[in-house]
């Protein structure tokens, strides 16, 4: 085979190939199993590369926005959710899952946007201040408003909000508010981005603006996106995992993905065959 | 990987299906051609000739029909994998039909040239003989589509170095009777056109080939020699 | 053919419509006759007792001479009881529920005080009464007093309180939840600058609706044994002289308006029975206008947020 994904699945080694791309996060024998004893991940292995998107496909209820809410341990909100495997973090080389780490410190370096945009009933300035004031930064105002500038720029929101940043976020629109919601996980500096179906309540030039900020913020983070849109993810990505009844059934670049994928599971759900 | 597979939308199974077989059909009416106009070639018919340049707007037409189905296709299923490869591939194969048929029309005019030459005594034994390893190289190409079978459409591409041995032992012949005979030159160099004509249809020929393979591997292989593409392809284990 | 197939579907329709209108009027119905039997009660009242009402009715003690006799003391009184019922039952009620809803961990002991806690908004008044002269009135000897009667009242709405919090509560989505822990926020971050802040519009309604039911209780304040005839007010809270506040107040004994319309309702005098009904009044008046201050900040403060 000629195409070898550049950050190939099964990367374990620690820096002994020379690869093109860093790997940000590896995911290694992740199980997950929900409250109820569900086993909702199966032996996962994957990783990121840094400063790549890498976008999970597959049918609903087939794991992918589970597998995202591992990395920012969003399922300690619930009890008796339990995981198994690990996934490391580089450089440093921490287990976020490790019973050791506390879960505030991942979501501290691992933000989220999620599916409906949920921003707080506050004023769209409060709103992208929040990550900071959680991290105690209230003094010297002027910071402040640099760093909220910067994020509602990185957001591509600036311009439409300048003048109305004590408004409140509830008056934007639809695109307008997640934009909102990713300025808020931006202003935090994380390293990496988790988008779980970030576009589906929203119309398609809101989508589109949003996937265009995607590039960009590739610049800054790596991004890891869940979405229900095969064409966003072919749009967006640059490494895709099809995950099917919560197994990683193929793992490898977009653009092999989508024009020749190699198992017949993955053919079939990106055809829209039956599977 | 069987493309008969069905989609969740009949319709998209449908429009597929369609462009598949009217691939076929292209490729049937383009056989045809082949066949008349050495036909037309050997016995001098200058009628049958006159039907096949006549015909080539058929084909013409039938390319430009494939075509628009294909950019429907893409425009409103945005095909992916196997699907997309199938739309590329068919565009491609149109495109190399569509020349076999210029060529076909090319010795349909050399034929109706000829036609009033004296003939020669095998009765162009040697253009007829290469040109019926072409048309079978054209009719299994398509028949490889048809099944979608990669060992065939190798078997298929093989034969073109077959093809290009025999035009050039048919070409250093027509030389040969040439300079036997000076006052030939004219006529041989007619029927020169028409072999020549007959290579490129092989050509094209291993092209579609070419495209079977991209079809079902979704590997590129134009411009690589075919051992090495054999090697890579069917070195391994088959049926991944 | 078709034309049938129209008629048929124009005729179902008529049918099922008859239903609707059928139930409209029953509801309207049944609207008038709660409506109308309230509107009729007080405005009985309101005949009896209007004369009564005046300037005169609110800064005059009680006395002998019905026409003279006022609900000072009483007003005062159940105002000052209020004031200690708000300032138990509130902090108490909501830091339950914030406990039971954001904090507790989901086991069989959580859910058997989930489950006591919404029984208890439905024990009996008097109950409480029994238990507070227990506790407050002798066990902790705070004696007949504001502060027993605060209390009493502040346990008797405290489960109503705890239910509509975490009513409220639960009611802020958890999207927003997780948006602010996906930043990184602690759980009492997270309680402190969001959950509280959204849902107070209603845990004030349950606040005020609480009290307006604690505002007309008679029973548990007649059983801790708040006098009937009171003529003079409790000590002031402030003073001239340091430490200027004094919390004498709490500790004196006291009536409410309840107790003082039980009072005058008990005597022999006709005239009496028009200040009950003047009293009655009022009472309904600040209920209403409690209810009425709960509907408007519900009003505001669900403007701000549209989930």
């Amino acid at each position: 085979m000629l195409n070898i994904p550049k950050a190939n699945l099964s990367t374990r080694n620690s820096g002994s190939s020379p690869e093109p791309t860093h790997l940000k996060a590896e995911v290694q024998q992740l199980n997950f199993y929900y409250s109820n004893g569900f086993h909702a991940l199966k032996n996962i292995n994957l990783a990121l590369a840094e400063h790549q998107a890498t976008a999970l496909i597959g049918p609903s209820g087939c794991g992918k926005s589970t597998f995202l809410r591992c990395f920012n341990r969003m399922h300690d909100l619930y009890p008796n959710n339990r995981y198994q495997g690990k996934i490391i973090m580089h450089p440093d080389n921490t287990d976020i899952l490790g019973p050791k780490v506390d879960p505030i410190e991942v979501r501290m370096r691992i933000s989220m946007v999620f599916q409906k945009p949920n921003p707080f009933p506050k004023s769209i300035y409060e709103n992208v201040a929040y990550g900071l004031r959680v991290r105690g930064v209230v003094k010297g105002r002027g910071n402040v408003d640099d760093k909220i500038e910067e994020a509602l720029r990185g957001a591509a929101l600036w311009d439409e909000v300048k003048d109305r940043l004590h408004d409140l976020a509830f008056n934007l629109s639809g695109g307008q508010q997640q934009r909102l919601c990713i300025a808020r996980a931006l202003a935090t500096d994380p390293e990496i981005l988790l988008f779980d179906e970030p576009t589906s309540a929203l119309d398609p030039i809101a989508t589109a603006s949003i996937e265009e900020l995607i590039h960009e913020l590739k610049e800054k983070v790596t991004i890891l996106i869940v979405t229900h849109n095969m064409q966003q993810a072919a749009r967006v990505s640059d490494y895709t995992a099809f995950m099917h009844l919560g197994e990683l059934v193929e793992f490898g670049d977009t653009d092999q993905i989508f024009t020749n994928p190699r198992q017949k599971r993955t053919e079939d759900y990106i055809t829209g065959r039956y599977g | 990987m069987d493309p008969m597979y069905t989609h969740i939308s009949q319709q998209y199974n449908a429009e597929l299906e369609d462009i598949r077989s009217k691939v076929l059909q292209m490729g049937g009416l383009v056989e045809q051609q082949i066949d008349q106009a050495l036909q037309a070639l050997v016995k001098g018919d200058i009628a049958l000739g006159e039907a096949v340049i006549m015909d080539d707007t058929k084909v013409n037409s039938m390319e430009v029909a494939i075509d628009e189905e294909c950019s429907q296709i893409i425009a409103r299923r945005q095909p992916a994998a196997s699907d997309l490869r199938l739309v590329v591939a068919v565009i491609k194969t149109i495109t190399d039909l569509e020349r076999i048929g210029d060529e076909a029309e090319k010795i349909a005019r050399m034929a109706v040239r000829l036609a009033g030459d004296e003939r020669p005594k095998n009765n162009y034994a040697e253009i007829h003989s290469l040109g019926m390893h072409v048309r079978t190289m054209v009719h299994n190409a398509l028949d490889a589509f048809a099944r979608v079978d990669i060992e065939a459409a190798f078997n298929v591409a093989r034969e073109d170095r077959k093809v290009d041995e025999q035009y050039e032992a048919v070409i250093r012949q027509l030389i040969t009777v040439m300079m036997e005979d000076p006052r030939t030159i004219s006529r041989v160099l007619n029927v020169i056109w028409a072999a020549r004509a007959l290579e490129r249809i092989g050509d094209h020929a291993s092209n579609l080939c070419e495209y079977i393979v991209y079809l079902v591997k979704g590997k590129d292989v134009r411009h690589t020699s075919l051992e090495q593409v054999e090697k890579e392809i069917l070195g391994r284990p088959s049926g991944s | 053919m078709d034309d049938t197939k129209v008629s048929e579907i124009r005729q179902m329709i008529i049918r099922h419509k008859r239903w609707d209108r059928l139930f409209a009027l029953l509801g309207l119905c049944a609207m008038i006759l709660g409506v109308l039997t309230l509107t009729v009660l007080f405005a009985d009242l309101l005949i009896d007792g209007a004369h009564r009402i005046g300037v005169d009715f609110f800064t005059s003690f009680p006395s002998r001479k019905p026409e003279s006799a006022g609900i000072l003391s009483a007003f005062v009184g159940t105002c000052l009881v209020m004031l200690v019922t708000v300032v138990t039952a509130v902090p108490l009620g909501v830091a339950a529920a914030v406990y039971l809803e954001e904090y507790a961990p989901r086991n069989w002991m959580t859910d058997l005080i989930e489950i006591n806690v919404s029984n208890l908004a439905g024990v009996p008044s008097i109950i409480y009464g029994l238990l507070a002269l227990g506790l407050f009135v002798y066990a902790l000897d705070f004696g007949q007093s504001i502060l027993s009667a605060g209390l009493t009242l502040a346990l008797l709405i405290l489960p109503m309180v705890i239910v509509a919090t975490r009513e409220s509560i639960r009611a802020v989505p958890g999207s927003i939840r997780e948006a602010a822990y996906a930043v990184g926020a602690t759980k009492w971050q997270t309680v402190s600058s969001h959950v509280l802040p959204y849902s107070t519009g209603g845990i004030l309604t349950g606040v005020i609706i609480g009290l307006a039911r604690a505002i007309g209780e008679t029973a548990p304040i007649i059983t801790i044994g708040a006098l009937t005839f009171i003529a003079f007010l409790p000590p002031a809270p402030i003073m001239a002289e340091a430490p200027f506040i004094s919390f004498e107040w709490l500790f004196a004994p006291f009536t409410v308006m309840p107790i003082q319309m039980f009072n005058w309702l008990s005597r022999p005098e006709e005239a009496f029975q028009s200040n009950a009904a003047a009293a009655g009044v009022i009472l309904i008046a600040m209920t209403l206008a409690m209810n009425a201050l709960a509907i408007w900040l519900r009003y505001r403060y669900r403007k701000r947020i549209k989930w």
